[in-house]
């Protein structure tokens, strides 16, 4: 029996109700999430200051490396005093983090952590996910815009600009995936790569660097973090964000990379392949998830910031007809996944 | 004639000429990549009208300061304008007081300076190239030359026994002698450097981001630059084959040196002139040592007027400063020197009229001149292009402010 069937007979809950509670909130989702982001940063600004001849965080919990010190920041940001700005639309302004972060934690329903372990399942879920995750920009625009402060607003105005590049990445690289497995659930993605037994970055490498890249965009890493742009715009459209709201804003873009790994996990890497019990399958695909944030939060210590032009030209220029050649990839590979 | 237009008053006026497009961007003094300054930047859309760089917040009235403190004292407070190249800076004071009393200091302390100024420079050079680095988003560029610079302060600490205000040209010659232990521990240092320039270059200046971001930005043109009268590398990556250490003043004119000259004058082209000055400081340090003479390194004048008992120090190549040294009496008279540091050159112009202070000092800093370029180079790139053309000048408000 499965942890969800036996908590829904003792709830007495259908399992239908339970599924679509549960993920979001616990596995793939915010629960799971804390430990992911408590994880990442702390590899990143470790990995990070080895590369640079630092220490890194050390000295909250020392035994354990300073794994603890983003708990320490938290626990402080937390108990700090929110500041609304006197010229701030004041409900947008507060609203406007918690909105964006709901909609990203909306996203793990249907972005299946394991095998069996999902909200809810429909053949349209990968759009579903790519739906939600490109709401949440227009939910930033509203932050920056909210604010009230020049940094802000040209902050918002990056972002509408950097998200569209990267989506319109994104779509295309997952639409070619879609068209090379023939489904848009991720269910059946996973279970077509299990069946074939190759996972989708052999079959066509390109749409999985088209979503790599995408990936980086939109979440703001390295070389393309042009909408936080500290040099330029302080923190962009988060600038006058402080205490929880400021943490929220952070975590997003942590939260927005973990579930789009996990898509790129689902869609390219075979999912829970080549586990197949719902445990030690979830902790596969957990993994390769981690794996892959790890190695998307390294690149800061290689890369500078792009400017805003080349990004454009980059994903307009040389990416998108990249993703034509993804097309045909999908359309000759797709005798693999019949 | 200028007239006093505030800055409000300044984008009403271009804004109304251009159906309000053009809006008004504060960066400074509370940012993070403005320094002890502000920027007021006018922007089109992305594009960068106008650039105001305001500046005076770290004024620490250095010129007026120096009127009320005897010739020696002064040294110590002039290092305050640039704490990260506190030799160069001095040293033309130095010299210039030196003049004023007719002392000529001996070769070897002639050559210590140079050594030095040279370590000084490299760990300036180093400075700027981090903050070009973080200036970005480069973070590895930043913490590898914040890390190798601790390499050359600890030479500088060897050589005088401070990391970063050493005060160690004196009028007549230079504080301390060379330790044995620094011949050693700067070829190290040497080896050290040369390795990581390389990595330098294939992390930082040949990364394709970077590149990008640098290329063709900010070009100043030779001409342009001297009328400008940019200073420093600044002015050499435009292709004017100009260093101040050319007039041969401490040892300059006794050892082979070329200055490093670019030529397409952009932001990369200034990074890159700061990369290969430390490779020419490096070479400059060893050949200083190679033909390092033997002899005193401070004036006979002065050596003569040491207690007796503080004179053993002297073996042991320290100077103790004798107690009439601070009432030095200079003839009056004026006098101008120069020197080049790590941010461009620097100039002086001493005033005495005979008494135991200056009467004046001018002093023209090299991130002073260089200021004009913030308005010159930004204008038609857009906003993220203003912290790479800062990053490229290296300038250092501090200094510019006095």
């Amino acid at each position: 029996m499965s942890p969800v069937s036996w908590l829904s007979s003792h709830l007495g809950l259908p399992d239908w109700l339970l599924r679509p509670i549960l993920a979001p909130l616990v596995y793939p989702g915010l629960l799971a999430f804390m430990p992911v982001a408590l994880f990442i940063i702390w590899a990143e600004r470790k990995v990070t200051a080895r590369v640079q001849m630092r220490v890194g965080p050390l000295y909250v919990s020392r035994r354990l490396g300073g794994v603890l010190q983003l708990l320490a920041d938290g626990v402080r940001i937390a108990f700090q005093e929110v500041i609304v700005p006197e010229t701030a639309e004041k409900y947008s302004f507060m609203l406007a983090p918690i909105a964006a972060f709901s909609l990203v934690a909306a996203t793990f329903t249907v972005v299946p952590g394991g095998p069996g372990v999902y909200g809810f399942d429909s053949n349209i879920s990968l759009l579903i996910a790519y739906a939600l995750i490109s709401l949440s920009p227009i939910v930033t625009v509203v932050m920056g815009w909210a604010s009230n402060n020049k940094f802000s607003q040209i902050g918002a105005g990056r972002e509408i600009i950097v998200s569209i590049a990267g989506e319109v990445t994104l779509l295309a690289s997952l639409l070619a995936a879609a068209m090379m497995y023939g489904s848009m659930s991720f269910n059946a993605i996973v279970e077509a790569q299990n069946d074939a037994g190759i996972p989708g970055i052999v079959a066509n490498p390109v749409a999985a660097l088209l979503f790599f890249i995408a990936v980086l965009l939109i979440t703001d890493r390295v070389p393309f973090d042009l909408v936080l742009g500290e040099q330029e715009i302080v923190q962009g459209p988060y600038t006058e964000y402080t205490g929880i709201l400021f943490a929220l804003t952070m975590a997003l873009d942590y939260a927005k990379l973990y579930v789009l790994m996990l898509m790129f996990t689902n869609v390219f890497l075979g999912g829970w392949m080549p586990f197949n019990t719902p445990l030690i399958g979830s902790l596969c695909v957990f993994t390769k998830t981690l794996v892959l944030m790890l190695i998307s939060v390294f690149l800061r210590s290689v890369y500078g910031r792009m400017r805003l032009d080349q990004v454009a030209y980059l994903f307009w220029a040389r990416l998108l007809p990249l993703a034509l050649a993804a097309f045909s990839l999908s359309a000759v590979m797709h005798f693999l996944y019949r | 004639m200028a007239s006093a237009v505030s800055p409000g008053m300044e984008v009403r006026r271009i804004g109304g000429s251009q159906d309000g497009r053009v809006i008004e961007l504060y960066i400074g003094a509370q940012h993070p990549a403005s320094g002890h300054m502000r920027l007021i930047v006018y922007l089109d859309g992305d594009v960068i009208v106008r650039v105001d760089p305001d500046i005076g917040y770290v004024h620490r009235t250095m010129e007026k300061l120096a009127e009320t403190r005897e010739y020696v004292r002064v040294i110590s407070l002039l290092e305050r304008m640039t704490i990260i190249d506190s030799c160069n800076i001095t040293l033309p004071y130095v010299e210039a007081v030196e003049k004023l009393l007719g002392v000529e200091p001996p070769p070897r302390a002639r050559y210590l300076r140079t050594i030095l100024c040279e370590i000084n420079r490299i760990a300036s050079h180093l400075y700027g190239l981090g903050i070009g680095g973080i200036f970005l988003n480069h973070s590895t560029m930043y913490m590898w030359a914040f890390g190798d610079r601790e390499v050359f302060l600890h030479l500088a600490s060897l050589l005088t026994g401070a990391r970063l205000t050493h005060t160690y040209s004196v009028f007549g010659g230079v504080r301390r002698d060379l330790p044995r232990l620094f011949i050693d521990e700067f070829s190290k240092a040497k080896r050290y450097m040369l390795k990581r320039l390389r990595d330098y270059d294939k992390l930082f200046f040949n990364n394709p981001v970077i590149r990008g971001r640098l290329e063709g930005v900010g070009v100043l043109k030779p001409q342009r630059a001297v009328e400008l009268g940019v200073t420093g590398p600044n002015l050499r990556a435009s292709g004017v084959r100009y260093d101040a250490r050319l007039t041969g003043y401490a040892a300059y004119g006794e050892l082979d040196f070329k200055p490093v000259v670019g030529k397409e004058g952009d932001a990369l082209e200034r990074i890159w002139v700061r990369l290969r000055e430390i490779e020419v400081s490096l070479d400059l340090i060893e050949q200083a040592i190679r033909s390092l003479p033997e002899g005193p390194i401070f004036h006979e004048r002065f050596t003569k007027t040491i207690p007796p008992a503080v004179r053993h120090w002297l073996a042991k190549g320290r100077i103790k400063l004798p107690g009439g040294y601070v009432r030095l009496k200079t003839r009056p008279g004026e006098v101008f020197t120069r020197a080049e540091m790590g941010h461009g050159e620097v100039t002086y112009y001493l005033v005495s009229d005979g008494g135991i202070k200056p009467y004046r000092l001018r002093v023209v800093t090299p991130s002073a001149r260089n200021v004009v370029l913030f308005d010159e180079l930004a204008r038609g790139h857009t906003l993220m292009d203003l912290p790479a053309i800062y990053g490229s000048l290296d300038y250092f408000p501090p200094e510019a402010d006095r």
